[in-house]
């Protein structure tokens, strides 16, 4: 369990103050992944380095596993450390080292024997896919290569929590994705606790169950990521959403809109969970003297849980459409009437 | 010819040994000297400013001092060390002095390129300082610290032919007494050729040591 309170980071930097964390207060739970996503500058590695105390929090505290970090010795501080392991977006991999020195540094570090080191790492590559990569060096593998001996390496000294720091934006979407996988399938084996620091929502939506939003140095949103991405409240929140969603109505069907002589009416439908398998539109047709037009439409699916956003056209008389409406209410379904210039 | 290659071989000799002790002690001293320019600067490993200053300061002092005053300025300490200012072993000490803080530098530079990325991993793992500096700055440095060396030794093999002109033997004496003084041109071209190969072969030797070090 990792747990900010207040806390806070200026740095000092040629005479200037830059408040980086500006009281950060957060939980992240025992055997979660949780995510922390922000545009550039929000305060990300920051607030994710204090977890491992890279960085000295100008104040507040940071607790880990019930230990509050800042009021222990820089001794004490690093055997903590053998409890967090770290990956990182450049891999930080030793180039004069093999892949399988690499791995078995931390335990180098922490005079382990010869042979506990050699199954140890032997079992690690394994975990991770490249165990006839161990003679290799890192500058002869690929960068999603890299990072699976960054995060072999992270884990060697067996942690409970393991800290990313955008540990997928230096590769490829695909590459992403498998490392994305590795780090599930290791939060699901080992039940080890993730955080993730991340720019790009993709990396939220994929693997995490909590998600933070942090802005100058502030959570903004928090919740799960089922509910930030169902109904984010703040602006930015909003803009992450959207940037992977796909629910912004494209501006040609905002052009038919704006047409509209007062006949017909836009909604935006959301469905969320079972009843987006339920036959609504038809029913719609069926019960009630309305035409129905689709718009737009996407649908994706959240932790699970189907998720899906219709624009829809209702042609038809007020009376009849107010009907087909609270049909709609009864149902649970939300819907909201779309105008030409909001979204 | 004035000399005969007896002569020649025994200032070889001389070279070598002015060369050899000089590069040990100025490495023994210029090696913790570089890594502390290193690890104390600002925001470094043990960052600590007032000993960053001295140190900085010290290195500069005798960067600037041209090697020929440096020479004669040091005698009396070489009388303290030695016991005597004339000879091969009396030439180390200034050589040391002239070589010691360049290799610290040298060595500095070496370090620096290490990526930092690297360290913060190192310290992520929980590393103490000296494990950083053995396990991670001096392997992770390595052929260019091999690379500064060589450059470091091929000052000194210059340089031990200026100290032997003030009584310390050697390829450049008998370049001076012999070649110089008395116009004996086939000497000094002898002794400008050793010295040629000498200098060509350190060369080759460190880059082929610091490619095979770095692998490909
Ligand atoms: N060592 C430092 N010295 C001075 N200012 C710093 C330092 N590190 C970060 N900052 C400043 O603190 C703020 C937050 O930086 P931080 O690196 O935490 O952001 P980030 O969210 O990780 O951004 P990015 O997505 O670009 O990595 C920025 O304004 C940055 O300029
Ligand atoms: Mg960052």
């Amino acid at each position: 369990m990792i747990e900010f309170q207040n806390l806070k980071k200026v740095y000092e930097s040629g005479g200037q103050q830059v408040a980086a964390l500006n009281g950060i207060d957060l939980k992240i739970n025992k055997g979660e992944i949780f995510g922390v996503i922000g545009f550039s500058g929000a305060g990300k590695s920051s607030l994710i380095r204090c977890v491992n105390l890279l960085e000295r929090p100008t104040s507040g505290s940071v607790i880990v596993d019930g230990h509050d970090l800042t009021s222990m010795s820089v001794k004490e501080v690093r055997g903590i450390k053998k409890n967090i392991g770290m990956v990182f977006q450049h891999f930080n991999l030793l180039n004069s080292k093999t892949v399988f020195a690499n791995v078995a540094m931390p335990l180098t570090l922490a005079k382990v024997s010869k042979d506990a080191i050699k199954k140890r790492v032997q079992e690690l590559l394994e975990f991770v896919g490249l165990a006839d990569k161990a003679d290799y060096y890192p500058d002869q593998l690929s960068g999603g290569q890299k990072q699976r001996i960054g995060i072999a390496r992270a884990l060697a000294t067996q942690p409970s929590i393991l800290l990313c720091d955008e540990a997928t934006s230096a590769l490829d979407p695909q590459t992403t994705s498998s490392i994305l996988q590795l780090l599930k399938k290791i939060n699901k084996e080992y039940n080890i606790t993730i955080l993730i620091i991340t720019h790009e929502m993709a990396v939220i939506r994929e693997i995490c169950d909590r998600v933070a939003v942090i802005e100058s140095g502030k959570i903004i949103e928090e919740g799960t990521v089922f509910n930030v991405f169902s109904s984010p409240k703040t602006e930015t929140a909003k803009n992450f959403v959207s940037s992977v969603m796909n629910d912004q109505i494209p501006d040609s069907i905002k052009n038919i809109i704006q047409k509209h002589d007062g006949m017909q009416k836009v909604y935006r439908i959301n469905f969320v969970g079972s009843t987006a398998g339920q036959p609504l539109l038809s029913e719609l047709a069926k019960q009630f003297e309305i035409h129905i037009n689709v718009l737009f439409g996407t649908i994706t699916e959240l932790q699970g849980t189907p998720f899906g956003n219709l624009i829809v056209e209702f042609q038809g008389s007020d009376k009849e459409i107010i009907r087909a409406l609270t049909y709609i209410n009864q149902k649970k379904i939300s819907i909201k009437e779309v105008t030409a210039h909001a979204s | 010819m004035l000399v005969n290659s007896e002569q020649i071989i025994s200032a070889l000799i001389e070279t070598v040994q002015m060369v050899a002790f000089s590069l040990l002690f100025s490495t023994i001293l210029g090696l913790p000297l570089g890594i502390l320019l290193v690890v104390t600067r600002k925001g470094h490993l043990l960052q600590n400013l007032p000993v960053f200053n001295v140190l900085n300061g010290i290195v500069n002092i005798f960067r600037s001092v041209p090697f020929i005053i440096l020479l004669v300025a040091m005698i009396p300490v070489t009388r303290l060390i030695v016991g005597t200012s004339i000879g091969t072993a009396a030439a180390v000490v200034p050589l040391v002095f002239y070589a010691g803080p360049y290799i610290a530098r040298l060595i500095e530079n070496s370090l620096l390129e290490v990526d930092p990325g690297v360290i913060e991993a190192a310290e992520a793992m929980g590393a103490t300082p000296w494990q950083i500096i053995s396990k991670f700055l001096i392997p992770e440095a390595l052929s260019s610290l091999v690379l500064a060396l060589t450059i470091a030794t091929i000052g000194l093999v210059g340089a031990s032919a200026m100290a032997g002109a003030v009584g310390g033997g050697g390829i450049g004496d008998l370049a001076i007494t012999y070649g110089y003084q008395r116009f004996d041109t086939v000497t000094m071209m002898i002794t400008v050729g050793i010295l040629i190969v000498i200098v060509q072969g350190l060369q080759s030797f460190g880059n082929i040591a610091a490619k095979k070090i770095r692998r490909r």
